[in-house]
C-alpha cells in the first residue's frame, strides 16, 4: 500500500511534472519513426509518470486510477501488436508485412508508415502495464489480487 | 491461403491468449472453453498443413516480407508438421485434462493460468517453425518463462522446484545466446539455410567450436540431457497435475527439435570439427542419457518422479536414433520422439488421476488403486507395454528403427545402451506392478470415486494413440522418411 506523500513541494512538482513527462512520452513513442525512439522507450516513459502519480499522490488517489485500470490491459497492447499483422495478413501478405494494410487511399509508403506507429503504440502500452504492474505488485500484493478478483 | 499456414498456426493460441485476459475479465469460466475451441481450430489447421506439405512441398514463410538473410525465416517442412500435430492434439488433451485437476486454490487466476498455457503452446509451435537462430532463442525463453510460472502457480515445494528451473533454464538460456552470438559474430548471418552455407568455410575458427558448444549446452539444459538434467523431475513433479503433461510431453522434446535442427540443418552432422565426430559425441551422451536416466527412474520413490526420470532416459534414447549419421535411425529416432510425447502425457495424466482421484502419490501407495480402478491399471498397462517398448505399441517400432540405423552404422555401443535401457523400464515397471498386485497390502475400504469424463476421455485417447502409432508404425515411418530427412542425410 503506497500512501501520499507529505511532502507539499513533492507534491505540487509532481503536479506540474507528471503531465509534462507524460506528453514527453507520447512524444518519444511518434518521433521513433524518424529518430532515436519508439514503442518501448515511449512506453516506459508513460509507465514512469503513472509510477509518479501512485508514489507521489498514493495508491488510492483519483490520479492514481488510471494507473489501477490500466492493470487490466495486460493484453491489450499485444492485441494491438498482433491485430495490426493480422490485418496485414487479410490484406493478403505475410504477417506484419504493412503494405499489405488494407486502408483506402493511402500510398504503400504511408501505409507502411502508419502500420509501425500502430505497432509501436501496442509495444507502448505493454510495456507501461508492465513498469506499472511490477510496481504495483512489488508494493502491495494483495491489492493485485482484488484487482484481479474484480 | 496456404502460404500463411504456419503463421496461422502460431497465431492461433497467441491470439487466444492475449485476448484471454480481456475477454475473460467479467467471466472467468470462459477461459476453459476458448482455449479448448483454439486448439481443436490449431489441431485442424495443422493436420490441414501436414497434407498441405505432403502434396504441395515445405512452406517457406518469411515475416514482414522482408527477404530471406534479413527477415526471419519459417519453414513448415515435414519434420516441423508432424511434430505440430502431436503438439497441437496433446494440448488439447492437455487442457480437456485440466478442466478437474487444475488447482482450485487459483481462483480469479485461473484466466491467467490458460493464458500461460496458450503462451506456452504458442511459443512451442514457434520453436518447431523457427529457421533463425535468435528467433528460435526468443520462444525458447517464452516458452521457458511460461513453463517456470505454470510449475510455480501451485506453491509450496513447487515454488522450489520452479525457482530452481528459472536458474538453470536461464543459465541454458544465456549460454545459448552467447552461442547464437559467436556464431554471429563469425559468419554475420542469423538464418540457419543461410548459416549452413557458410560454416564449411569457418571450421577453422574457433568461435565457431566455442559457439557451437555453448549452444549445445544451452540446449542440453533445455532438454534435460542427462549431466545437466537436475532442475526436470523436481518440477514436473511438484508442478500442478494438470500442467505436468503438457510440459512433460512438450517442452524437452521441442528443445530436442531445435538440437536436431541445429545439428542437421545448421550444422551438417557428419563434419569432424577439431578431430571431434559429432555424431559420436551425441550418440554416447545419448547412452549415457538413456542408462543413467532408467537407474536413477528405478530407485525412485514417487510415482511422477519415476516417469519424469523415465522421460530423460527415453531423451537419451532419441539422441542415440538420431546420431547414427543414416536414414533409419533419423526415422526411427524421429517417430520414438513422437511416441515418447505421447506416452509421457499418458504417464502424467495417470500420475494425475491416481493423485487427484485416489490421493496416490508414491509407488508403495499404488496397491491401494488395483481393486477400485482396475481400468485405470488397464491404461498404465498399455503404457507400460509401451515404455518397455513391446509389440504392437509404437515404443517397440520406434526402438527397433533405432536400434536397425545403429547396426546399419555399426554402433554396437548404441544397441546395447537402447536394450540396456528397455531393460531397466521394465525393471521399474516391474516394480510398479509388484507394488500394485503385492498381497497383504491391507485392503483400503472401497469407495466408489467418480472418475470425471475429461479424464477418462485423456486417457482413453492417449493410450489409444500408443496402439495406433504401433499399428501404423509403417506409413509414418515411411513419411518421415519421404518428407522430415534433413537436407545432408
Amino acid at each position: 500500500m503506497i500512501r501520499p506523500h507529505d511532502s507539499i513541494i513533492v507534491q505540487t512538482l509532481g503536479r506540474f511534472l507528471i503531465p509534462v513527462v507524460q506528453i514527453f512520452g507520447l512524444y518519444v513513442l511518434f518521433f521513433g519513426q524518424y529518430g532515436p525512439g519508439g514503442g518501448f522507450v515511449g512506453g516506459v516513459i508513460l509507465g514512469t509518470g503513472m509510477i509518479l502519480s501512485v508514489l507521489i499522490f498514493g495508491h488510492d488517489a483519483s490520479r492514481s486510477q488510471i494507473a489501477k485500470k490500466i492493470l487490466h490491459g495486460d493484453g491489450v497492447g499485444m492485441l494491438i501488436y498482433a491485430g495490426v499483422g493480422g490485418l496485414c495478413m487479410i490484406g493478403g501478405g505475410e504477417f506484419l508485412n504493412y503494405a499489405n494494410l488494407e486502408i483506402p487511399g493511402l500510398e504503400t509508403a504511408s501505409r507502411r508508415s502508419l502500420g509501425i506507429v500502430l505497432t509501436q503504440i501496442g509495444v507502448a502500452v505493454d510495456v507501461a502495464v508492465t513498469a506499472v504492474s511490477i510496481v504495483f505488485s512489488l508494493s502491495a500484493e494483495e491489492i493485485i489480487e482484488d484487482s484481479i478478483n474484480g | 491461403m496456404s502460404h500463411q499456414l504456419p503463421a496461422i498456426i502460431f497465431l492461433l493460441p497467441l491470439f487466444a491468449a492475449i485476448s484471454m485476459p480481456v475477454v475473460c475479465l467479467k467471466n472467468r469460466h470462459w477461459s476453459h472453453p476458448i482455449s479448448v475451441g483454439t486448439l481443436v481450430v490449431m489441431v485442424l489447421v495443422s493436420i490441414i498443413n501436414l497434407y498441405n506439405v505432403i502434396h504441395h512441398g515445405e512452406i517457406r514463410y518469411v515475416f514482414s516480407g522482408w527477404s530471406v538473410p534479413l527477415g526471419i525465416e519459417w519453414v513448415a517442412d515435414g519434420l516441423a508438421s508432424v511434430i505440430l500435430v502431436l503438439l497441437s492434439a496433446l494440448a488439447l488433451l492437455g487442457v480437456v485434462f485440466s478442466r478437474t485437476t487444475s488447482p482450485k486454490a487459483l481462483g480469479g487466476r485461473i484466466v491467467h493460468y490458460y493464458t500461460l498455457v496458450l503462451l506456452l503452446i504458442s511459443a512451442l509451435t514457434g520453436i518447431a517453425f523457427a529457421r533463425d537462430l535468435f528467433n528460435l532463442f526468443v520462444f525458447l525463453e517464452v516458452a521457458a518463462i511460461s513453463s517456470y510460472a505454470l510449475i510455480g502457480v501451485a506453491g509450496g515445494r513447487a515454488l522450489f522446484a520452479a525457482f530452481r528451473y528459472l536458474v538453470l533454464g536461464t543459465l541454458g538460456a544465456s549460454l545459448y545466446l552467447l552461442g547464437v552470438s559467436y556464431l554471429y559474430a563469425v559468419s554475420g548471418t542469423l538464418n540457419m539455410s543461410d548459416l549452413a552455407e557458410r560454416l564449411p568455410l569457418l571450421l577453422h575458427s574457433k568461435a565457431l567450436v566455442g559457439g557451437l558448444l555453448f549452444m549445445f549446452i544451452g540446449l542440453g539444459i533445455k532438454m534435460a540431457l542427462v549431466p545437466f538434467h537436475a532442475w526436470m523431475p523436481e518440477a514436473y513433479t511438484y508442478a500442478p497435475d494438470s500442467v505436468s503433461p503438457i510440459l512433460a510431453s512438450l517442452v524437452t522434446k521441442v528443445a530436442l527439435l531445435a538440437w536436431i535442427r541445429i545439428m542437421y540443418w545448421v550444422l551438417n552432422a557428419t563434419i569432424i570439427i577439431n578431430e571431434i565426430p559429432i555424431l559420436v559425441m551425441v550418440a554416447v551422451l545419448g547412452a549415457l542419457a538413456a542408462v543413467i536416466g532408467a537407474t536413477l527412474a528405478l530407485a525412485q520413490r514417487e510415482i511422477k518422479m519415476m516417469f519424469a526420470y523415465g522421460g530423460i532416459s527415453h531423451i537419451g534414447i532419441i539422441l542415440i536414433g538420431i546420431s547414427q549419421g543414416n536414414q533409419t535411425g533419423f526415422a526411427g529416432g524421429v517417430f520414438y520422439l513422437l511416441n515418447d510425447a505421447v506416452m509421457q502425457a499418458a504417464l502424467f495424466f495417470l500420475a494425475g488421476v491416481a493423485y487427484c482421484q485416489f490421493g496416490v502419490r508414491t509407488v508403495d501407495d499404488l496397491g491401494r488403486i488395483g481393486k477400485q480402478a482396475p481400468w485405470l491399471i488397464g491404461f498404465l498397462v498399455v503404457v507400460a507395454l509401451g515404455m518397455i517398448g513391446l509389440p504392437p505399441t509404437g515404443g517397440f517400432f520406434g526402438k527397433w528403427y533405432i536400434i536397425l540405423g545403429a547396426l546399419e552404422a555399426g554402433n554396437y555401443v548404441s544397441v546395447a545402451a537402447v536394450v540396456v535401457s528397455t531393460l531397466l523400464t521394465l525393471a521399474y515397471f516391474v516394480r510398479l506392478f509388484e507394488a500394485i498386485f503385492r498381497r497383504g497390502t491391507t485392503p483400503m475400504e472401497v469407495q466408489v470415486v467418480e472418475i470425471p469424463v475429461s479424464s477418462k476421455l485423456t486417457l482413453g485417447i492417449t493410450s489409444a494413440a500408443i496402439i495406433i502409432l504401433g499399428l501404423f508404425s509403417a506409413p509414418i515411418i515411411q513419411l518421415l522418411l519421404d518428407q522430415a530427412m534433413p537436407p545432408r542425410l
